[in-house]
This record gives structure tokens, C-alpha cells and sequence, in this order.
């Protein structure tokens, strides 16, 4: 599985810095979503919070995969193999 | 008691020991809550010059652990 690690080539750094970046972003994405929904869960938020952080979320994500494909990444090249540690993100 | 060796490389794609993807462990443990402490001392030619005290807390915002500002703070 080493195609799945961000290879930095002098040639196309460009695009393996962007997909790097994308990366922690997408992390974060995916954590603040695990989060929310953890704080949805308590109950202590209003319907209308719920629904803001709700179309805050699901822009956020047509966002990345407008970046993915603006920049030609593919969604699974956002995804690094930690070795021992097992994946990043979950595979779909 | 005989513990399975781990592989560190194999043609199956890895799942780790764990089981679960780094996200989702942050995810738990940003749940319970962590304290980072530590203490850095940087110095040259033994002579210490900078000291960086850490005390940090990562936690998720719950009601055991509110947000330090009670209006959403100075966004």
C-alpha cells in the first residue's frame, strides 16, 4: 500500500503539496463532523443550530470534492496508510 | 499468553491493531478529553535560553467541559 502515501516527486510537488493540504483539511472535516454529531447527540443545541451546522457541514464537503476534482485528486489519494496504526480516514 | 504478531507489511491493505481509522480515535478521545503537559527547555552550548511550560487541554465542548466564553467567545 505505499501508492496510498502523499509521495513528494520535484516534478508534480505542486499537486502532492495540494493533495497534502488537502489532507489535513479533510481530517479536520471529518473530525469537526464526528464532533458535531456528538453534540447533536447530547441535546443541549437549538433545531435552528442543528440546521445551520448541519448545511455548514454538507457545504463544507461539496467544497473538497470541488477541490479534489479542481486540482485532479482523487478522493482515496486523501486517504495515508499509517502503517501499524491502520488508515486515516475510513474507507468507503 | 501467545499475542498474534502484528504485520507491518502484507498484500492485504492494513487495518492496524486498532481497528479504527485515526480519525475516529481522535474523535473518541477528544470525547473523554486529553491534558498535554510537558516541558521544553532549549539551549545552546549549554546554556539554556528558551523554557516552553505546556499544560494543554483537548476535549471536546460538553457541559463537563463548557467553552470558556458562554457567547460562542470573540469570533
Amino acid at each position: 500500500m505505499t501508492d496510498a502515501r502523499v509521495d513528494l516527486d520535484s516534478d508534480k510537488v505542486g499537486k502532492d503539496l495540494v493533495t497534502l493540504v488537502l489532507t489535513v483539511v479533510e481530517l479536520l472535516r471529518q473530525l469537526m463532523e464526528r464532533q458535531a454529531i456528538r453534540r447533536i447527540d447530547q441535546g443541549d443545541l437549538t433545531d435552528e443550530q442543528t440546521e445551520e451546522i448541519g448545511t455548514t457541514l454538507m457545504l463544507l464537503e461539496q467544497r473538497m470534492t470541488e477541490l479534489c476534482e479542481q486540482h485532479g485528486v482523487r478522493p482515496e489519494d486523501l486517504n495515508l496508510d499509517l502503517g501499524p496504526l491502520g488508515t486515516l480516514l475510513p474507507r468507503d | 499468553m501467545e499475542r498474534a504478531v502484528v504485520p507491518w507489511d502484507g498484500p492485504e491493505p492494513l487495518s492496524g491493531p486498532i481497528g479504527v481509522p485515526l480519525v475516529d480515535l481522535l474523535d473518541r478521545v477528544l470525547a473523554t478529553g486529553v491534558v498535554i503537559s510537558g516541558d521544553l527547555v532549549i539551549a545552546i552550548a549549554d546554556v539554556p535560553l528558551v523554557r516552553l511550560s505546556l499544560h494543554a487541554l483537548l476535549s471536546s465542548v460538553s457541559e463537563r467541559v463548557p467553552a470558556p466564553w458562554a457567547d460562542g467567545g470573540p469570533l
